[in-house]
């Protein structure tokens, strides 16, 4: 049986859909990625994998339990990390309490190793700590027990570049070590470094599962350009040029096609200055996954880099 | 096992010691001001007092030690002071987790949400005991020293029989904090309440028509001035508060297992 199995998981908040008819499955040493904007349905996902919310239709099972059995569900928790998005430890304590108490209730096999790699200043109560420092408080606690499985909501959100690429380093250690790992982010690029498998995720519902290399392929850049000449006239002809937005001195298109061609062609122009980036995780969902409300989404999301 | 009481305790330690403390000095004086009203005209001072006033604060054999007591600390503190106090607390012990999205990392520990709420209930008896055996024992030792007797067995009883009526309150903060997602609402509603319930008890006492009504309110079933007094109490009364205690308790877990968090 997989490590989790979600079969048309609808979640209804009354007036709001959280998520709607999504299914998937995650299977046991794996790294998977849900990828989706703010907004999407992700939390609503992970919560309900974890029995906070109860699903208004579908099922979910987590190392075989029922998310919706409190009890049968117990056992499971003892084999599950949670780091979820907002962590809110009291803020009087310090953190080598938070982690006493955490310990007490699931064990704490790994804390010493982990607080080598993740370094949060635990004699210290939380309401110093800083937002990066809490949030690797949240990785120990999430990894101390040695659970067979763990459920990650935006994990890297408020680390440094330099955590980032540790905890990075990390999760793929976990995967030799044999943990089924599970997170969410909105961050494309981090889920490509990452992950085996990526779920996306698109106002509720599941518009993509794919392989990361598929993904890879598909994702593309983005490319600015300023010229003094006219580069717009010429894009057209190149294979795997879309979304072409010019703007005062220059323009800018996402580029899927093979880079050599494209180097040629920038070439024959006189370039002011250039930019080739990771595309805004919207612009890829845009081309590949269906475009309704997009450009909305689009520049929400640009609003939030 | 109880790991979240124990945890949670461990983070009331500094606000039952100064709050013990500070009802301490409250009896302390208390008990030297009842010192220097010895010879007061108590009947002249009942004959300008509206009934319902006299009702409300139990104010009876103010001349004895044991009425003075009841009357100014027990009456005062325990069934208004700490009535409300528990039940503040109690307003926030769920409410404040869902607020600051603490629960998500809690629910997510191998234990059942019915335990969690009970261990979380269960913190509180670290501040009822204290305040009981602390304050019990000051306010003894103090009656001594002003060379005052009251039966020992009158204050134990008084401080034993208020720990059903605590927990009522207690369970009225739970069942409110597991319906609201805001601690404020929750401690505030569970204030108000109390207050109310303490109020009608104590106005509608005398009205006969609506007699009934204060048969709601918690505060009825604990009495006490009489206990301080001669040592009378209804074991019965001590029952129904365990009952509602218990039936609160069980309803606050079916709201909190049925709940989103």
């Amino acid at each position: 049986m997989a490590t989790i199995e979600v079969t048309d998981l609808t979640k209804n908040y009354g007036s709001v859909l959280g998520v709607d008819s999504v299914s998937f499955s995650v299977e046991q040493g794996e790294i998977f990625g849900f990828l989706g904007p703010n907004g999407a349905g992700k939390t609503t996902t992970i919560r309900t994998l974890l029995g906070l919310l109860a699903p208004t239709d579908g099922t979910a099972t987590v190392l075989g339990a029922d998310v919706r059995d409190d009890g049968e569900f117990i056992d499971a928790k003892r084999r599950i990390g949670y780091l979820p998005a907002q962590l809110g430890f009291n803020e009087e304590v310090t953190g080598e309490q938070v982690l006493d108490y955490h310990a007490s209730v699931k064990g704490d096999r790994r804390r010493e190793e982990l607080l080598e790699i993740f370094t949060p200043p635990v004699e210290r109560p939380i309401r110093e700590f800083s937002t990066g420092n809490e949030r690797m408080l949240g990785i120990v606690q999430a990894f101390m027990h040695d659970p067979e499985l763990v459920i990650m909501d935006e994990p890297t959100a408020g680390l440094d570049p330099l955590k980032q690429e540790e905890f990075n380093e990390f999760v793929r250690g976990e995967r030799e070590r044999g943990t089924t790992i599970f997170f969410s982010s909105h961050v494309l690029s981090e889920v490509r470094r990452v992950c085996d498998r990526v779920g996306i995720l698109r106002n509720g519902e599941l518009v993509g599962l794919e392989d990361i290399e598929t993904l890879l392929d598909q994702g593309g850049k983005r490319v600015q350009v300023e010229t003094t000449d006219d580069l717009e006239s010429s894009l057209p002809a190149l294979d795997g040029v879309v979304d072409v937005n010019s703007f005062a001195d220059g323009v800018q298109f996402i580029y899927t096609g093979e880079y050599n061609t494209l180097l040629r062609e920038l070439a024959s122009h006189d370039i002011r200055e250039i930019e080739i980036s990771e595309p805004p995780l919207e612009d890829v969902f845009m081309h590949y996954y269906g475009d309704d409300e997009s450009t909305r989404a689009n520049q929400e999301v640009e609003s939030n880099v | 096992m109880f790991e979240t009481t124990r945890y949670e305790a461990s983070r009331r330690v500094r606000g039952t010691a100064i709050l013990t403390i500070a009802i301490s000095l409250y009896a302390a004086f208390i008990v030297w001001y009842f010192t220097i009203l010895e010879g007061v005209d108590y009947e002249a001072v009942f004959e300008s007092m509206p009934p319902a006033m006299i009702e409300a604060f139990g104010i009876e054999a103010l001349a004895t030690i044991g009425g003075f007591l009841g009357t100014q600390i027990y009456n005062f503190v325990w069934l208004l002071g700490l009535g409300l106090y528990f039940a503040y607390a109690a307003g926030g012990l769920i409410a404040g987790d869902i607020e600051h999205e603490r629960m998500d990392l809690l629910l997510s520990f191998p234990v059942s949400r019915s335990r969690l709420l009970v261990e979380k209930t269960l913190s509180l008896l670290l501040p009822l005991v204290t305040l009981n055996v602390v304050v019990g024992a000051v306010i003894y030792v103090l009656v001594q020293a002003i060379g005052e007797s009251i039966d020992p067995m009158y204050l134990v009883l008084a401080h034993a029989l208020s720990i059903p009526y605590l927990l009522v309150c207690i369970a009225i903060g739970v069942v409110l904090s597991v319906l609201v997602d805001r601690a404020a609402i929750a401690e505030r509603a569970a204030i108000g309440l109390i207050f109310v319930l303490f109020l009608v008890e104590s106005v509608v006492g005398g009205a006969s028509e609506f007699e009934w009504i204060q048969y709601v309110s918690p505060t009825y079933y604990y009495d006490p001035t009489p206990i301080l007094i001669d040592g009378s109490y209804e074991l019965l009364d001590t029952g129904v508060l365990l009952v509602a205690f218990v039936v609160l308790l069980l309803v606050g877990q079916v709201l909190f297992q049925r709940r989103d968090i």
